[in-house]
């Protein structure tokens, strides 16, 4: 059965083109990710290999100082752009990553409580998921952010803010997995082999996490690669508004940001390139989530 | 030919998947007689809805009219079949809870068709639309109420005014009464009837009841896989069964007069094939019991004007 | 219906209450109102003086209903970067912003509809594709990038609209309106394109989506087979039903509008109170996040009620059933 549900995904998969190159795009994007020490020319956070004499280079025109060139042109600070879009990518893919398994973690745990548990506990996490739901999840994250930073000492700010990053977003994307959990742990619960573990005398913890978890794996799976999208966007939008990835720590959303600053003196690669490879990840991983919605579960939709 | 009023002739209606092109109809030609019923009846998916949506040019995509003609009163309609809707055929489906607008009220829906098709006033036409709740059964001063303050068979009552409201000459019920309960069913068959008896309207009557194609039909059409398996009068299709396929429904079809009630009820062996999987030759020749070789490699056409079974080839069953 | 609306009431009291709770809280433990208003330097003894007089040391519900009754009296205390009351500072940038966010609902449900409506009837039509796929990007796309990749293309490059600021403004009262001056117009299109798009899209898709699913219920094919134009079908029957829906939808979309806000009027440095509470986030001006919480939540419990109340108003069955409740 599951080995048939396999093949019969791959089928799809194989016949869904825009779904293979998202899949395409989104695998180099990681992968350049991973590696981008050994694949970027230089190292854009060693202030020992910039040159200001570099700065302001188009690409792949040599500089008029030094001669060199650059394949995406360099910014202000003679940083190598294709290197700082690489490490950049890197931090984006990084916080994303791990808002969404924050959010997961949380969603999928509290959605088995209050499906599995229900009663008054129910009741508190639903309301609390209802009233978040009221508010934009940007909001919610920027509110977060904010107040984090108001209760870390100001010293720790910009060392923390990676962290905090993650914990806004992740906080503020919990709750569709919640509700999603709930749903189907509420169905699973009237089944007879839940009714058979608990006569066994299988404790709650262990019925929840070995007979119902994997039976609602899947729409978590989705709802995780939509998530995705979004956590990504959100990063990078914290970050374009200053409130994020601090420019020491350059996220996608950063370097878009110093790059705005020279778009009306005309060095508009330094806003472009980052710019277009965060829209590339941004659509290939939403592709592909609408993508894995419509073929593991046309309900969701 | 002038006594037909509806032609249908070899319609095939196909939809593209991707898992091929399946046919949902399949060659399929009938006619209609000015001021008749005809039934068609067959189990679901057998295609008799489609039938008459096909008439009308209602199939959704991706579904389509991929051969034949339809001829309503000697001229072609299939190309261009929104002509001829409303005012000379009109349908009326099987669930009147979905049946209605639901956000306008039914005399307004009445008076927006009466006005489409007829040149009068506004006041004219609420006249006519009230004219038409009263001969449904139905106080005309309920012309401003909206659908779901109406019980279902009340519902299906708006219906009827509505699809008689533009004057047809034929009106195609689609399983008018399955969605209702059982007291009332008769009384809308009754009153559909009543109401087509005296305006000379025919019926194509789509129901995979046998019971009420024997009291309210004329004649019979019998589908069996997107095909035309049998086609007659309904007396004598009823007693004398042609087609195999035909007599399993007779006998499957519990009656209360006869002796036969003591008797356990036939059963079809096997369930129809499913379009994607249909058997080469006569699509029944697996629930068959008189199939023979040739039935499982060609398509029996319809012999004796009757049945379309190999079996009539050499005389009477 | 009155049960149900006064239910509405009550659950939206109820969440007021709680978003008032978040507020308190943020205001009273993540700031500290003493080193805002005395600075570092002040005395042990001095700082306690202070704590007494503001009532810091009440207990936690007395703080609270009087956070509650100074909000209520629109006293959200001062901010803490130039020591401004915070009502004046948001009451002199709301205009901006609630201009800013009409302007561009407006801009997305109109178009939104259209668009929608359209692909929907010219199903698999050529435009229709068009029209389709590059909506699939304009959801990827960040609301921010779409302002910058704006500014660049019709600020910079062609120089037709300026890229920030709100242009010249007409005072009436204490609202400012962009809407009187040719500079306030052009300055509005850009920031309303920006915000507004993302909501297009999914105004868009949903009034698509929406319109096919009615299309295929019976009551438009009965509506078609009574022969009814397809005009009469299309929009007297078919889009009706579909805007039930999409219109819930869109008005819960104003609320992330107010949010998406914050992102627009930074791009375009226009001076609503987005721009105002990222600056606090920025400064960890804390009486100025408290107090734009509270306002965001009023507003969203408004604007909730406020569907609810259409949704009622629209459909027949609501109406009725809910008297029988």
């Amino acid at each position: 059965m599951r080995r048939f549900l396999e093949s019969d995904f791959l089928y799809d998969f194989l016949r869904a083109p825009v779904a293979i190159v998202s899949f395409c795009v989104v695998s180099i994007l990681v992968l350049s990710a991973i590696f981008a020490q050994f694949i970027a020319p230089t190292n854009p956070f060693d202030p020992a290999s910039l040159e200001l004499m570099n700065g302001f280079t188009p690409p792949l025109e040599p500089n008029m100082y030094t001669g060199e060139v650059f394949l995406l042109g360099t910014d202000d600070q003679g940083r190598d752009l294709f290197s700082a879009i690489l490490y950049g990518l890197r931090i984006s893919l990084f916080v994303g990553l791990m808002a969404v398994s924050l959010a997961m973690t949380m969603g999928v745990i509290l959605g088995l409580i209050a499906g599995y548990v229900g009663g008054w506990l129910d009741n508190l996490i639903m309301r609390l998921a209802d009233i978040q739901m009221t508010f934009p999840s940007i909001l919610i994250a920027m509110l977060i952010f904010g107040v984090a930073r108001g209760l870390l000492p100001p010293e720790l700010r910009y060392e923390m803010a990676i962290t905090v990053l993650i914990i806004s977003i992740g906080l503020s994307e919990w709750v569709p997995f919640a509700r999603t959990v709930r749903g189907s742990t509420m169905v699973e619960k009237e089944k007879e082999y839940i009714a058979a573990a608990q006569l066994i005398g299988l404790k709650k913890w262990q019925i929840m996490i070995r007979h119902i978890l994997p039976n609602v794996l899947g729409p978590v799976l989705v709802i995780a690669t939509i998530t995705f999208a979004l956590a990504i966007i959100a990063e990078a939008t914290l970050s374009f508004l200053g409130v994020g990835a601090p420019r020491t720590e350059p996220s996608l959303g950063t370097l878009i940001r110093v790059g705005q600053d020279f778009l009306f003196s005309g060095e508009w690669w330094i806003l472009l390139f980052p710019a277009l490879t965060l829209l590339a990840l941004a659509l290939a991983v939403n592709l592909l989530g609408d993508w894995l919605r419509d073929t593991l579960n046309p309900r969701l939709k | 030919m002038a006594e037909n009023l509806l032609e249908v002739r070899n319609i095939s209606v196909t939809f593209k998947t991707r898992y091929g092109i399946l046919k949902a109809l399949d060659n399929l030609s009938l006619n209609v007689k000015k001021g008749e019923i005809l039934g068609l009846v067959g189990e679901s998916g057998a295609g008799k809805s489609m039938t008459g949506a096909a008439i009308l040019g209602l199939i959704d995509a991706p579904g389509q009219l991929s051969s034949g003609e339809i001829f309503y009163k000697d001229e072609c309609i299939s190309d261009a079949p929104e002509a001829v809707r409303g005012h000379e055929i009109s349908m009326i489906f099987q669930d009147p809870l979905m049946s209605l607008n639901p956000l306008r009220k039914i005399g307004d829906q009445l008076v927006e068709t009466i006005l489409t098709h007829m040149n009068i006033s506004k006041s004219e036409a609420i006249k006519k639309a009230k004219n038409g709740l009263k001969e449904v059964g139905i106080d005309p001063s309920r012309l401003n109420s909206y659908p779901h303050t109406f019980s279902g068979g009340m519902r299906q009552r708006v219906v009827i005014a509505l699809a008689l409201a533009p004057e047809p000459s034929l009106i195609i019920a689609d399983e008018p009464t399955t969605a209702l309960d059982v007291s009332v069913q008769a009384q809308i068959l009754d009153l559909l009837k009543k109401l087509c008896k005296e305006r000379g309207t025919s019926i194509i009557l789509v129901t995979h009841d046998m019971g009420v194609i024997a009291e309210t039909t004329d004649r019979v059409g019998v589908l069996y896989a997107g095909r035309l398996a049998e086609i007659g009068n309904t007396r004598e299709v009823l007693t004398d069964p042609k087609h195999p396929y035909t007599r399993g429904l007779v006998e499957s079809t519990p009656r209360i007069d006869s002796n036969s009630f003591k008797k356990s009820l036939f059963q079809i062996p096997g369930s129809m094939p499913k379009l994607d999987a249909m058997p080469s030759g006569c699509a029944f020749h697996p629930r068959c019991a008189f199939a023979s070789d040739i039935c499982t490699k060609k398509i029996p056409p319809i012999l004796h004007k009757r049945a379309a079974c190999w079996l009539l080839e050499n005389g009477e069953l | 219906m009155l049960v149900i609306i006064f239910r509405r009431l009550g659950q939206s009291v109820l969440v007021l209450f709680l978003v008032a709770l978040i507020s308190f809280l943020i205001f009273r433990y993540v700031g500290n109102p003493v080193d805002n208003l005395m600075g570092q330097e002040a005395t042990l003894a001095q700082r306690a003086a202070l704590e007494e007089a503001l009532g810091l040391n009440d207990p936690f519900y007395k703080q609270y209903f009087s956070f509650v009754w100074n909000a209520l009296n629109f006293d959200f205390g001062n901010s803490y970067r130039g020591a401004l009351p915070v009502s004046d500072l948001i009451a002199s940038r709301l205009p901006a912003t609630i201009e800013l966010a009409l302007t561009s609902a407006i801009f997305a449900l109109f178009f939104g509809v259209i668009t929608g409506i359209y692909t929907a009837i010219r199903r698999g039509g050529y435009l229709a594709n068009i029209i389709l796929s590059t909506s699939l990007i304009g959801v990827s796309l960040p609301t921010f990038l779409i302002g910058v990749l704006l500014i660049w293309l019709f600020a910079v490059e062609l120089k037709w609209l300026p890229s920030f600021g709100r242009g010249d403004v007409v005072q009436l009262g204490w609202w400012s309106t962009g809407f009187l001056t040719l500079s306030g117009i052009k300055s509005l299109i850009l920031p309303s394109i920006t915000l507004g798009l993302y909501q297009l899209t999914l105004i868009m898709r949903l009034t698509r989506s929406e319109m096919l699913e009615v299309m295929r219920q019976d009551y438009v094919r009965f509506a078609k087979a009574l022969g009814l134009s397809s005009k009469q079908v299309n929009y007297k029957h078919a889009l009706p039903n579909t805007l039930v829906p999409v219109v819930t939808i869109a008005g819960l979309q104003l609320g992330s509008i107010v949010a998406f806000a914050i992102v627009t009027e930074t791009v375009f440095q226009w001076p609503g109170v987005g721009l105002l509470f990222i600056n606090a986030v920025y400064f960890v001006d804390i009486p100025v996040m408290s107090a734009y919480l509270l306002l965001v939540g009023v507003l969203f419990v408004i604007i909730n009620l406020f569907v609810d109340l259409l949704y009622l108003a629209i459909d027949p069955r609501l109406r009725d059933s809910n008297s029988s409740e």
